[in-house]
Order: C-alpha cells, then sequence, then structure tokens
C-alpha cells in the first residue's frame, strides 16, 4: 500500500513537502503500526507516539482530511489514497509533529483541579453515585488535541479561545460537586473569546477519539452561566 | 468583566432574537405565497393592519441586532488587525441603522397612508 505522508525539516527542508512509502499491510494492522514501517524504511521520519492503545494521546494525526489517533485507527478502514499530514492549524516543529503549547496553555487556564473553599476534610470528598454520574463522557478526555486542531475558531484564536479540549475539561470541575469555584470559573469564562468563539460546528464531537461531546459540554457551561448570570 | 458583558449577553440577543425571526419568516413565507399582495395598495393595506405593523416595527429592532451579532462574530473571528476591525464594525453599524431607518421610515410612512 502507498501512503503519503508530510515531511518538514526546519534544519534541511525551505518548504514541507509530501513523501510516498510503500508498505506491506497485514491483518489488524493500525495507522500507528504503518507509521512505524515507514520508520523503518527511513530513519529520519517523525512523529510522536507511546502507549499505542489510545490512552496517552500522543498520535494525534490528521489522514485524509480527519484528526485520528493513529494507535486506533484501524489501516483497512481508511480509503485510498492515503494521506498524512500534522494535526491542522498547529505549528509544525518537524514531520508529523506539532508545537501543542498554546493548547496546553489553554487546558492550563481553565484551572483544571478541584478548587475548595470550605477545609479539606480528613477523609475523600464522598459524592452520591448520581453526583458522580456527572462527570460521565468528561473525565475520559486524554487531551490528544484531535478536537481543538479540528475547531476552525481555535485555528483562527487560539491565543484567546479555549477550545474544544479546555471547555470540556472547564465543565467537568463546574460539574463535579465537589468544587467549589463555580462562580470564578464563569467569571473567567466572561467575554466574547475565552467560551463564545465556539459557534457550535462540532467538528469537535465528529473527531473525538473517545466519542465525547465538548459541544454540549459548551451548551451547559452557556446555560450555567444564564442561569447565574440573569 | 462581568460575566453580563458581550459574551454572553450577545449570544442570548442572537438567539433570543433567531426564535422571533424565525417565526416572523414563516409567515412572511406563507404570507407572500398564498397570499401575496396584488398591487402597491393591498401591501400597504396590509402593512397597516395593527399586528402586522407592530409585528413589523418589532422586528426591525431584533433583526439588526440578530445582524450586528452575526456580523460582529465573522469579524471577531476572522479580522485580527484592531484598526480594520473597528473600521469594519463602524461601517456595519452605519449600513444596519441606515437600513433600520429606512425600514423604519416606510413602515410608519404606511401606517399613515390614506
Amino acid at each position: 500500500m502507498n501512503i503519503s505522508v508530510y515531511r518538514y525539516n526546519p534544519d534541511t527542508n525551505t518548504a514541507p513537502l509530501m513523501q510516498n512509502y510503500d508498505i506491506n499491510i497485514v491483518q489488524g494492522m493500525m495507522l500507528r503500526d504503518a507509521l512505524l514501517a515507514i520508520k523503518q524504511q527511513d530513519e529520519s521520519f517523525s512523529f510522536r507516539h507511546s502507549c499505542g492503545e489510545g490512552v496517552c494521546g500522543s498520535d494525534g494525526v490528521n489522514v485524509n482530511g480527519r484528526n485520528v489517533l493513529a494507535c486506533i485507527t484501524p489501516i483497512a478502514d481508511l480509503s485510498l489514497p492515503m494521506t498524512v499530514r500534522p494535526l491542522p492549524g498547529r505549528p509544525v516543529i518537524r514531520d508529523l509533529i506539532v508545537d501543542m503549547t498554546q493548547f496546553y496553555e489553554q487546558y492550563r487556564a481553565i484551572k483544571p483541579y478541584l478548587i475548595r473553599h470550605d477545609p479539606l476534610p480528613e477523609q475523600e470528598i464522598l459524592q452520591t453515585p448520581a453526583q458522580r454520574e456527572h462527570l460521565d463522557g468528561l473525565y475520559e478526555c486524554i487531551l490528544c488535541g484531535c478536537c481543538s486542531t479540528a475547531c476552525p475558531s481555535f485555528w483562527w484564536n487560539p491565543e484567546k479561545f479555549h477550545g474544544p479540549a479546555a471547555l470540556l475539561q472547564a465543565w467537568r470541575f463546574l460539574a463535579d460537586s465537589r468544587d467549589q469555584a463555580s462562580d470564578e470559573r464563569l467569571d473567567a469564562l466572561a467575554g466574547p473569546y475565552k467560551l463564545f468563539r465556539c459557534h457550535s460546528i462540532m467538528n469537535c464531537v465528529e473527531v473525538c477519539p473517545k466519542a465525547l461531546n465538548p459541544t454540549r459540554a459548551i451548551g451547559h457551561i452557556k446555560a450555567l452561566m444564564l442561569d447565574k448570570g440573569l | 468583566m462581568s460575566r453580563h458583558a458581550s459574551g454572553l449577553m450577545a449570544w442570548l440577543i442572537q438567539r433570543a432574537s433567531a426564535v422571533y425571526l424565525a417565526l416572523l419568516l414563516v409567515y412572511l413565507l406563507i404570507h407572500f405565497t398564498f397570499y401575496a399582495p396584488t398591487d402597491h395598495a393591498a401591501l400597504v393595506a396590509w402593512t397597516q393592519h395593527p399586528l402586522i405593523n407592530g409585528a413589523l416595527l418589532l422586528g426591525i429592532p431584533l433583526l439588526l441586532a440578530h445582524a450586528w451579532v452575526g456580523i460582529r462574530d465573522v469579524l471577531i473571528d476572522y479580522i485580527h488587525s484592531l484598526a480594520l476591525r473597528l473600521s469594519l464594525l463602524i461601517l456595519c453599524a452605519f449600513l444596519l441603522i441606515t437600513t433600520g431607518l429606512w425600514l423604519f421610515k416606510a413602515i410608519i410612512t404606511a401606517e399613515f397612508q390614506p
């Protein structure tokens, strides 16, 4: 099978180019395996990967125009001709490796940890099963960046708009019964940029490898803002 | 910045106005498809009906507010130069206000025609 791969080395290339590789396909092969086969042919080819089972979120790439996690994407599911590019909208460091600094800065900005104003108890802060259920569909995010880098609003304003991944996590802490900083969190999301650049395009929902729904989470944040703000 | 500020209020205004405009548009489409006025006098008579008159007069500011939020969103998304964005916002505001005044004048004039 022939795969066309985006190649760019800022030290040696003046511009990016697409390079074709022929690899042998075996049954059950994932895209990550194909990229490793390319790496065996050409050691200069670079991409991020680690766990190989959709947990670490390292190997997000864009295949045939769609963001996927290479390790859980079967080659057999991809149409030909196959083109593999880095996640869109991010500065390319080399080949399929992109600079995710802004993505992590936006994640850090939503304060992704529990904030308590009451003194911490000696033991765990308990939740009812119903309260715990509110976190389902939120905590599973592995921060692979497939959603935010598929979001046109994040492409245009990555320094100001938090992006779907960070906003999903913002709702994860707003929805947590143990968190006591709802007002501060909502105040921090005010204004036209951080939250309201989302126009419900839903590319994030389309590409999330964990089948999460950031658009719904963003809708919940807006509804809570409306509830508390008016 | 308060959470009442431009983000939430703009979003709320856009959605609330969209509901009214959608209902008004459906009515207008049905009316002009099946009961289209035959001449100018019939059109004026239609706009003179108090319910129609009120609905159109309410629709104008809602249409302008809806358009303003939409245009502002597009300009915030795509125009990053502050000077260019401000110039375009002022131009759009001028166009929307003059269009609104023209629409108001048309409806009010029609209302007072014999």
